[in-house]
C-alpha cells in the first residue's frame, strides 16, 4: 500500500514535469499525430498511379498507336512525352521527367502482320524501385496483350468462344490471393511499420531524456526521496505516466487506421492491445537501459537515437533480414522494433496464433526487464553525479 | 578607421570565431559524435545492411493435389528459378498455412486435383498462389515467379499443339510480338543501389544539422544567462562575422564529409558510381552550403541542445520519403511537395541520384542546382537575421548580468 501511494505521488510529480516542459507534449502527442497524417496522406493511393512515361514511336501505325493507348490506359502509367529518338528519351529520364519509355521501331506493324516477330523495347529506371517495378508490370501486360491480340483475332475469325480463346492462349494461369492486403497497397505495409517505429524511437529517446533531465537540473535526489530511496518504485512511478500516454496515442493511431481508414487485419482487438503493451514496455525499457549504461543526458540520447533510427532498417520490413549477411541477422535480435514487427505481421496482420512467434514476445519482455541490470547505476548517478554541460 | 583596417579586423574576428568553434567541436563529445562518427560510421553500416541488394530463394510450400506430370513440371520450373525455393510439400491448405504461420515459408502454391485434366480438355488450368503480404519483396518473388513459369508452361503447351515445322515458327507462335524489357541504371533492381545514394546525402544534412544544433546548445549552456553569443568576448561583436566564422568551420567539416560520402563509400561497397568529379562538385557545393546554413538557422531556434536531437532524428524518415526515392515523386501530394521544398535534402538527394546512379550532367540537374543555391541564399539570410537577433538579445542581457 505504501508503495502504491508512493508510485501515485511520483506519477503526479511526473505529470507536472510533462506539463511544464513542452517538448514532451510535442514528442508524445503532436509529432506522432503529424506522422500518422503524413504517411497516410502520402501513401493514400496505395500504389503509385499514373507515373509519367514517354514513347518513341518510329512506326506511326495503327498498331503502334494502339499499344500506346493501351499503355496510357494502364493503372500506373500515363504517357506524357513523345520523343523523336532514344537519345531524347534517355535525356528526359536523366532529367527526371519520365520513369520509363517505350520504343517502337519502324516496321513493327508490317512485321507483325507478316509473322516475322518484330521487337519492341521498354526501358525503365530502377533508381526508384516502386516506380520502376510498377512501370515494368504495366509494360509486361502491354507486351503480352500485343502478342495475344494476334492469336485472338485468328481464333475469333475461326469462331471460337471467348472462354475457348482464353484457354487456347493461356492454358495454364494463376489465381493470386494476396492475403491481408489484396490491393498490394504500400500504405498498409509502410505506414504500419514507420509510425510504430518512430513512436518507439520517441519512447527510447524520451525515457533517456527524462532521467537525464533529472540529473541536469539536479532534481534526482528529490525524486528518489519521494520513493524513500527505492529505485524500483521511483522508476515505476515515473514511467507509469509515460506508458499511459504512449498507449493512448497508440490506441488512437490504431483506431484511425483500422476503423477510419479500414486497413485490413486478420487479428483481433486483443492481439493489438497485447502488442501495444509489449511495445511500450520494451521501448521504455530500452531507453532506461541506455541511460543506465551511460548515465549522461547527451550520450544516452545519442545512443538511443542512433540505435532507433537503425532499427527502422534492421527490422527487415523493406529489405528482409533473411537477405542480410549472417552477422546482421544475429544483430537484428538487439532491436526492439524487429520483434514488434515480427509479432505485428504474424498476429495482427495475418491473424496467426502468438505461440508461433513466442520467441519475439520473450525478447520484448527481456527488453522490458533490461533496466534491472542498471538500476543501481541509475540510483548512483542520481545521488552522486554532477551534470557537466 | 580606414576601410582596409576594418576589413582586416573583420577577417581576424571571423578566423578567431572559426578557431573557437572548431575547438568546441573537438572538445564536445556529443558534437564530435554527430559531426565525425556518424558521417564516418553510419554509411558503412547502411551499406552493409543493403549490400546483398536482392532477395533470392524465397521459401515456398507446395500443395500438389494434382499429382500429374504437368504439376510436377510446374513445381520443378519454379524451384529452378532464382527467386523461389520450393522448401516444403504439404498435404492440404491447413498444413501449408501453419508453415506460413511459423514463418517458415512466405507463400503457398496450390495445384488443384483437376489441373492436368482441365489443360488436356482444352480448358484453363489454374494454380492458386497465396502470398504473405508482410514483405513486399517476398510477395513479388512468389507472385512473379508463378506468373513467369505459368506463362512458360503455357507457351510450351501451345507450341506442342501448333504442330510447327521449324524452331523459328515455334518462337513466333509463342510470342508474335517480342518485348525486350531493359532495367536501366540499376539493372539488377538492387535495393541497396536504389536507396543508399539517398541515405548518404540525407546523412550529410542530418549530421550537419545535429552537430551544429548540439554545438549551439552547448554554447548556450556555457554562457551566462543562456545566451547563444558570448556577450563578454570582444571578437563576437557582429552578427555577420559570427555567421561567417561558424559557416567556415562547419563548411570545412561538411566538405570533407561530402567527399567521403559521395566518392569513398560507394567505391568501398561497389555501388553504382557514374558521376564525374566536376559534376559532383557543382552539385555538392550548393548542397553542403545549404545544409550548413540550414543547420545554423535551426540551431538558433532551439533552446536546449537535446531538443535538436528529438526534432532532427524524427524527421529523417519523412525526409527520406519526400525525396522520392522510395515513393515516386509524381505520386507525392502537392502539399507535401511544398513542405519538401523547405529542406535541402529533397533537391540534394534527387540531384545526387541522377548524377551518381544515372550519369546525368550538370545541365540535366540544373533545376535542382538552382533550388539548392536559392535555399543556400535564403538560409544564409535567415541565419544572419536570427544571429542578429541573438546578438541584440545578448547585448541587452549584458548590463543586467554585470
Amino acid at each position: 500500500m505504501r508503495y502504491l501511494t508512493q508510485i501515485l505521488d511520483i506519477a503526479l510529480r511526473e505529470l507536472g514535469i510533462l506539463w511544464k516542459n513542452r517538448i514532451y507534449g510535442f514528442c508524445m502527442i503532436v509529432f506522432p499525430l503529424v506522422l500518422v497524417l503524413f504517411f497516410t496522406t502520402m501513401l493514400d493511393d496505395g500504389v503509385a498511379l499514373d507515373l509519367p512515361v514517354g514513347v518513341v514511336d518510329q512506326d506511326n501505325s495503327a498498331t503502334s498507336r494502339g499499344l500506346i493507348r493501351n499503355l496510357d490506359a494502364m493503372q500506373s502509367s500515363r504517357v506524357v512525352y513523345r520523343f523523336a529518338n532514344i537519345t531524347e528519351a534517355r535525356n528526359a529520364m536523366q532529367e527526371g521527367k519520365v520513369y520509363a519509355y517505350l520504343y517502337i521501331p519502324e516496321g513493327t506493324a508490317s512485321k507483325l502482320m507478316a509473322g516475322r516477330q518484330p521487337k519492341i523495347s521498354y526501358y525503365y529506371t530502377m533508381t526508384c524501385m516502386t516506380a520502376g517495378s510498377m512501370a515494368m508490370k504495366d509494360m509486361k501486360t502491354i507486351g503480352s496483350l500485343g502478342s495475344a491480340a494476334v492469336g485472338q483475332a485468328t481464333l475469333s475469325a475461326k469462331g471460337a468462344t471467348p472462354a475457348q480463346i482464353k484457354a487456347a492462349l493461356q492454358p495454364v494461369t494463376i489465381d493470386a490471393h494476396m492475403i491481408a492486403n489484396p490491393q498490394g497497397s504500400y500504405n498498409y505495409s509502410l505506414t504500419t511499420v514507420f509510425v510504430p517505429g518512430i513512436l518507439m524511437l520517441f519512447m527510447a529517446l524520451l525515457s533517456a531524456y527524462a532521467l537525464g533531465m533529472e540529473m541536469k537540473f539536479d532534481t534526482g535526489k528529490e525524486w528518489l526521496a519521494r520513493a524513500d530511496g527505492n529505485i524500483v518504485v521511483a522508476i515505476l512511478g515515473k514511467y507509469l505516466v509515460h506508458a499511459l500516454i504512449f498507449l493512448l496515442v497508440l490506441f488512437l493511431y490504431q483506431w484511425y487506421i483500422f476503423d477510419v481508414l479500414h486497413f485490413p487485419r486478420l487479428g483481433g482487438v486483443w492481439s493489438i492491445v497485447r502488442l501495444n503493451l509489449l511495445q511500450v514496455a520494451g521501448g521504455l525499457g530500452f531507453g532506461i537501459f541506455a541511460f543506465g549504461l551511460m548515465p549522461s543526458l547527451r550520450m544516452s540520447m545519442s545512443i538511443s537515437s542512433l540505435w532507433s533510427v537503425l532499427s527502422i532498417s534492421m527490422c527487415g520490413s523493406a529489405f528482409p533480414v533473411a537477405g542480410m549477411d549472417a552477422p546482421l541477422q544475429a544483430m537484428s535480435w538487439l532491436f526492439p522494433l524487429r520483434h514488434y514487427w515480427m509479432i505485428y505481421q504474424a498476429t495482427v496482420l495475418n491473424g496467426f496464433p502468438v505461440i508461433d512467434v513466442w520467441f519475439h514476445l520473450v525478447a520484448l519482455v527481456a527488453f522490458t526487464l533490461l533496466p534491472w541490470f542498471v538500476l543501481r547505476k541509475v540510483k548512483n548517478a542520481m545521488l552522486n553525479y554532477v551534470y557537466i554541460p | 578607421m580606414s576601410i582596409f583596417h576594418k576589413l582586416k579586423e573583420h577577417f581576424s574576428d571571423v578566423l578567431y570565431i572559426f578557431r573557437q568553434e572548431l575547438m568546441q567541436v573537438i572538445k564536445d563529445e556529443g558534437v564530435l559524435m554527430f559531426l565525425v562518427v556518424v558521417p564516418l560510421g553510419y554509411p558503412l553500416l547502411y551499406s552493409w545492411i543493403y549490400n546483398n541488394e536482392t532477395l533470392h530463394e524465397t521459401p515456398v510450400v507446395v500443395v500438389d493435389q494434382s499429382h500429374s506430370a504437368l504439376s510436377r513440371q510446374f513445381i520443378n520450373d519454379c524451384n529452378a528459378s532464382p527467386d523461389v525455393d520450393i522448401k516444403y510439400y504439404a498435404e492440404d491448405l491447413d498444413e501449408a498455412r501453419s508453415l506460413v504461420s511459423r514463418q517458415l515459408v512466405r507463400g503457398i502454391y496450390l495445384i488443384p486435383t483437376d489441373f492436368s485434366e482441365r489443360v488436356s480438355r482444352g480448358e484453363q488450368g489454374v494454380v492458386s498462389v497465396y502470398c504473405d503480404m508482410s514483405l513486399m519483396m517476398a510477395y513479388k518473388a512468389v507472385y512473379q515467379t508463378a506468373m513467369v513459369e505459368a506463362g512458360r508452361l503455357s507457351a510450351g503447351i501451345n507450341i506442342k499443339k501448333a504442330g510447327n515445322y521449324t524452331k523459328r515458327e515455334d518462337a513466333i507462335s509463342a510470342q508474335p510480338l517480342a518485348v525486350d524489357d531493359v532495367a536501366m541504371f540499376n539493372p539488377s533492381g538492387g535495393y541497396g543501389s536504389c536507396v543508399l545514394p539517398a541515405v548518404l546525402m540525407l546523412i550529410l544534412q542530418q549530421a550537419l544539422a545535429l552537430g551544429i544544433g548540439m554545438a549551439a546548445g552547448t554554447a548556450r549552456e556555457r554562457h551566462r544567462n543562456g545566451q547563444l553569443i558570448p556577450a563578454d568576448d570582444p571578437h563576437y561583436r557582429g552578427a555577420y562575422r559570427i555567421v561567417w566564422g561558424k559557416a567556415l568551420c562547419y563548411g570545412m567539416i561538411g566538405a570533407v564529409a561530402a567527399a567521403y560520402l559521395s566518392m569513398a563509400v560507394p567505391a568501398m561497397w561497389s555501388f553504382p558510381q557514374m558521376a564525374t568529379g566536376w559534376t559532383l562538385f557543382w552539385m555538392l557545393l550548393p548542397y553542403t552550403l545549404a545544409s550548413v546554413f540550414f543547420g545554423l538557422t535551426v540551431s538558433c531556434l532551439i533552446r536546449y541542445r537535446e531538443n535538436v536531437m528529438l526534432l532532427m532524428v524524427f524527421v529523417s524518415v519523412p525526409l527520406l520519403f519526400l525525396t522520392g526515392v522510395s515513393w515516386p515523386e509524381s505520386s507525392i501530394p502537392g502539399a507535401w511537395q511544398g513542405v519538401s521544398w523547405l529542406f535541402p535534402s529533397t533537391f540534394g538527394v534527387r540531384a545526387f541520384i541522377r548524377v551518381n546512379s544515372m550519369g546525368a550532367s550538370v545541365s540535366q540537374i540544373l533545376p535542382e542546382i538552382r533550388f539548392l543555391w536559392i535555399q543556400a541564399a535564403v538560409y544564409l539570410g535567415m541565419a544572419c537575421l536570427v544571429y542578429r537577433h541573438q546578438f541584440f538579445v545578448s547585448k541587452a542581457a549584458k548590463p543586467s548580468a554585470d
